[in-house]
């Protein structure tokens, strides 16, 4: 069956092929996994919210938990003027937790492990981002790009080098979370191909790494969502409170 | 009333015995030095390559193979350097 490390990483049709105006819409198993962390963030919020105690559920707890985390975290790096994109940044933070956690369940389909998918979101954030720039600061914006004190012989040099790490942004955004989903897996389907080779006699040693690469991939799937949306609040930052 | 009152006095208690636990650890602890190494290497790397793609781009327009693909690798190297200074700066802040 599935002894190719990579064959997790395919995305394949469910249901009946679906064509409109020469664009491939058909559902895959990697829409099927979005919908299903979309509904899980849903569920998850709804059952927190729908009574509210003093003594909180678990649900209450753990949605309180989210809420606080990421309005903390956006109060830190971005300052309270970033309040009014706590809901794109919470809803950020949520659909890539989810999904990256969806994925380690064993049969499942990792969604961020596509590179499609995480460019996507960057190059959304970016565009979002540079457009919040320039709506609230003018062209002024653009002294991003100009650092103050440099000689005026390295002007030009400093500013292409500037304009190319801004624009380097979103590859770093999104390189980060699909190169860690992905490595993370093919390494844990590559160890687990270890035990089943080697066997009764040396199938152990593989089987321990397993069992600890998996409690790894949990850590790194909640430590790349975290690092996505704390980035994206980096930049929010540089946006709004323009000081170079 | 005195249920509420006591109930106060002890929300205040445990509110100040969180502010001390979360003096002592920050929620991420460990985990985020092994993220921050991850950003370094994808914020240097991520430069270098698009200074490489923007010259090879910009060589197809102007037919000057390969000159500029060897210039922007080298200004795409400087952005990188730049992004991992930045990177280590907003660390340093944070700490």
């Amino acid at each position: 069956m599935a002894t190719n490390p990579m064959h997790q990483f395919t995305v394949y049709k469910i249901g009946p092929e679906i064509k409109i105006a020469g664009i491939d819409l058909s559902f895959t198993n990697a829409s099927l996994f979005m919908l299903l962390s979309a509904a899980a963030i849903c569920a998850v919020l709804f059952l927190g919210t729908k009574e509210k105690k003093i003594i909180p559920s678990k649900f209450q707890l753990i949605s309180e938990m989210f809420y606080n985390f990421i309005a903390k975290m956006i109060n830190d790096t971005a300052g309270s003027k970033a309040k009014p994109y706590f809901p794109f940044i919470f809803s950020l933070f949520m659909f890539v937790l989810f999904c990256n956690m969806l994925g380690m369940l064993p049969y499942s389909f990792t969604v961020t492990s596509h590179i499609i998918v995480t460019l996507l979101m960057a190059t959304f954030i970016f565009v979002a981002v540079t457009v919040i720039g320039f709506f609230k600061h003018g062209l002024s914006y653009l002294k991003l790009f100009v650092p103050s004190g440099v000689p005026a012989i390295l002007l030009p040099l400093i500013t292409v080098i500037e304009i190319i790490s801004y624009l380097s942004r979103p590859i770093s955004l999104s390189v980060r979370l699909f190169a860690n989903m992905m490595a993370g897996h093919t390494m844990l389907k590559v160890f687990g191909g270890f035990v089943i080779s080697l066997g009764m006699l040396g199938g152990w040693l593989p089987l321990g790494f397993s069992v600890a690469l998996t409690g790894l991939e949990i850590l790194v799937a909640f430590l790349q969502a975290y690092v996505f949306a704390i980035l994206t609040c980096i930049y929010l930052n540089d946006a709004l409170n323009l000081h170079h | 009333m005195t249920d509420l009152k006591d109930f106060k006095t002890r929300l205040e208690i445990a509110k100040k015995k969180l502010k001390i636990n979360s003096k002592k650890s920050n929620i991420t602890g460990n985990g985020s030095f092994m993220g921050s190494a991850f950003k370094l290497g994808t914020e240097l790397v991520s430069a270098v390559a698009l200074g490489t793609i923007i010259g090879f781009i910009l060589d197809s327009w102007f037919d000057t193979k390969p000159w500029l693909m060897i210039v922007f690798f080298f200004l795409g190297s400087a952005a990188g350097i730049l992004n991992v200074i930045k990177a280590a700066k907003r660390m340093q802040e944070k700490n």
